[in-house]
């Protein structure tokens, strides 16, 4: 390698010592390589003035070769490499050659530059050196790339230092992580564990929710049932309140009463001590009824009524009533019978006066047999046993007041009825009662233009208020007690005709019923009736 | 046609009799009737026995209008011998009586009596009644023979 370099850097000695005229085309051939080449070839003097300088210089250095031709070589060398340029030529100068010296020059920008240097001595035919050539190769590039490639690999070092140290992190790491796999292992046994616990509480929890979901609708059910029987308490509440009240009130009434009967008291001792007097005269009367007792508990010694004794009687009074009926009546229809039959036959014949008597004889005898007839149903029906059942009052009454009113057409009558309510009671003796009861307000109504009767009811507690109110004669409300007396009439028989037993029938059938009859009436004002009937009891 | 007697008349009380005859009398309903006054004579015509032995027992009326309170036999037992008797057991009775009061009006439904007549007292309700019966009997109602 020296000796081709050597080769090469022998052309400028030639060119600048021989003068041969068939190496002048040679010449020519080298010259354009020199000045062509990238590289800067330059030559100096052995004292560093520089005698030739290429093309790849001028582009190198950017000095031009006229600016530098004649100058020193240090203007290219920095200060620092001035004693490093002296060493070259010295070495240059003891005939070495310096092949790819690497070192720093400097451009005329004042740019400093890696570069290659290969010089070699420019040396005369005698071998007397004359000259330095100098070769030179900008490695700037070069250099970059070794530095980037430390750089890189200071750079490697260091992450694979870091690598290792990560490694050995990892490890740790990795053990940590294996360790606590290994908890978690121990933790996931656990948890199957704990999960089959959780499992089986679950279970009872979904059997006791079961229980529960039952349980609730029992409750439920109570609740109902409570809120059912809270319902009926404040109904029974209320009754209760009610009650209070009613007995309040009859706890007052009490004691008015009281007062009242200890007056009647201090009158009745005062009436005792009268009574003493009388008493003694009584003594004496009684003296003389025990001497006629005597005489007359002989007479009726047959008459003794034991119990037994007081059936017979009854039924001796039974066949008593069928034999009035019977054989009363039969007399009496002739009476009836042979007077008609008489006026009939022998009215023309007959004065007025003997008509009028035998007239007074027919109703009379029609009086009789009212009597008898009237006399008989009260006493039958005071022996007949009565039959329940639930009565349509409503359609019973309104059905009899047709009736009625059809069988008085000469007169207007007015029936004002309300619903009435049905009751618990003996149909036939109750039919009894409201046509007693419309038939009389009918006839006491007689007179009146329109007759207006109206019939209605109210409850109270279990009992049915029934009324029928007339416009008619009335009567005077001293005389009410003997109003359901039996032949007990409060009009004359011219005013208004009776047998005065339909009242008293009536309260018969209604006491009966355990019911209770009243009335209330003033003298032209008219009267109403009152009485009750038990309630059907409807479940 | 039946000459013989149409309604027959059981009543004891004289006064009864004398106005039920003129009552149907009235309604030319009389001219075939004969009274008896007690159920003696009464079992007598209709079995032909006694002093009515020569009739023929088959010649039956077309009514009894029968009372039941007579003495001797009463009317509940002449009642009960008719009806008991295969020949007669079809003649119409019809019990007149004064009471409504009386026990036996259930025995005499029992026993197949045709009609139960209360007498009225008026006597002339007890026309109404009497002559509705004659009329009823006598030319309304179909003989069962």
């Amino acid at each position: 390698m020296k000796k081709d370099k050597q080769a090469v850097l022998i052309i400028p000695t030639i060119l600048a010592t021989a003068k041969l005229e068939n190496v002048e085309v040679d010449f020519r051939h080298l010259a354009a390589i020199v000045e062509y080449s990238n590289d800067a070839i330059v030559s100096k003097s052995p004292e560093g003035i520089i005698k030739s300088w290429n093309t790849g210089a001028e582009k190198m250095f950017g000095y031009r070769a006229e600016e530098v031709i004649g100058k020193h070589i240090s203007i290219i060398v920095p200060p620092a490499y001035i004693d490093e340029e002296k060493k070259m030529l010295g070495k240059i100068n003891n005939n070495e050659v310096i092949n790819n010296y690497e070192t720093i020059r400097i451009k005329k920008n004042g740019k400093q530059f890696y570069v290659s240097l290969t010089i070699s001595p420019l040396k005369d035919q005698g071998g007397r050196i004359i000259g330095v050539s100098k070769i030179v190769r900008d490695i700037t590039s070069q250099k970059r790339s070794e530095a980037e490639l430390i750089h890189a690999n200071s750079e490697l070092t260091f992450q694979n230092d870091e690598k290792e140290k990560r490694a050995a992190e990892l490890i740790i790491a990795n053990k940590e992580l294996a360790f606590q796999n290994e908890e978690k292992g121990k933790r996931a046994a656990e948890l199957i564990i704990a999960n089959s616990e959780l499992a089986f509480q679950n279970e009872e929890k979904e059997k006791r929710a079961a229980e529960l979901v039952i349980a609730n609708r029992e409750l439920a059910f109570q609740n109902e049932e409570k809120g059912k029987r809270a319902a009926e308490l404040i109904i029974a509440n209320r009754e209760l309140a009610f009650q209070n009240d009613e007995k309040e009130h009859r706890a007052a009434e009490l004691i008015v009463a009281n007062k009242e009967l200890s007056f009647q008291n201090d009158k009745e001792e005062k009436r005792a001590t009268e009574l003493i007097i009388a008493n003694k005269e009584l003594a004496f009367q009684n003296e003389e009824k025990e001497k006629r007792a005597e005489e007359l508990m002989i007479a009726n010694r047959d008459l003794k009524i034991s119990e037994e004794q007081f059936k017979e009687v009854n039924e001796e009074l039974e066949s008593f009533s069928y034999s009035i009926s019977h054989d009363l009546r039969a007399p009496l229809r002739a009476i009836h019978g042979y007077s008609k039959m008489l006026q009939e036959n022998y009215e023309t014949r007959l004065d007025t006066e003997a008509n009028r008597l035998i007239n007074n004889i027919v109703n009379n005898a029609k009086k009789m047999g009212q009597l008898i007839d009237d006399l008989l149903t009260f006493s039958r029906i005071g022996r007949k046993e009565l039959v329940k059942t639930d009565i349509q009052v409503d359609t019973m009454v309104r059905n009899l007041c047709n009736e009625l009113k059809s069988e008085q057409i000469d007169r207007d009558i007015e029936f004002h009825i309300s619903q009435l309510l049905p009751a618990r009671a003996d149909t036939t003796t109750i039919k009894q009662v409201w046509l007693n009861l419309i038939s009389n307000a009918i006839k006491y109504s007689k007179g009146k233009d329109p007759a207006v009767i109206e019939i209605g009811c109210e409850t109270k507690g279990d009992e049915i208020i029934y009324y029928i109110k007339d416009n008619g004669a009335g009567f005077d409300m001293r005389y009410a007690g003997k109003l359901f007396g039996v032949f007990q009439r409060l009009h004359s028989d011219e005013e208004f005709e009776g047998t005065g037993v339909g009242l008293a029938l009536v309260q018969r059938i209604i006491s009966k019923h355990g019911g209770r009859i009243w009335a209330d009436a003033r003298a032209n004002k008219g009267a109403t009736f009152f009485f009750t009937l038990t309630k059907i009891m409807t479940r | 046609m039946n000459q013989g007697i149409e309604i027959l008349l059981v009543e004891d009380n004289a006064s009864d009799a004398e106005m039920t005859i003129e009552a149907l009398r009235k309604n030319n309903l009389a001219n075939r009737l004969l009274h008896v006054k007690d159920g003696v004579a009464a079992l007598n015509y209709i079995f032909a026995e006694g002093e009515y032995a020569d009739r023929q027992i088959g010649d039956i009326p077309r009514v009894i209008l029968l009372d039941l309170k007579m003495p001797r036999v009463n009317g509940i037992e002449v009642l009960q011998r008719i009806r008991a008797d295969e020949r007669t057991k079809r003649i119409p009775i019809v019990v007149l009586t004064s009471s409504r009061e009386d026990p036996d009006i259930a025995k005499c439904y029992a026993l197949g009596v045709n009609s139960y007549v209360v007498k009225p007292v008026e006597f002339d309700e007890f026309q109404k009644a009497i002559s509705s019966i004659g009329l009823y009997w006598m030319i309304v109602n179909q003989q069962p023979v």
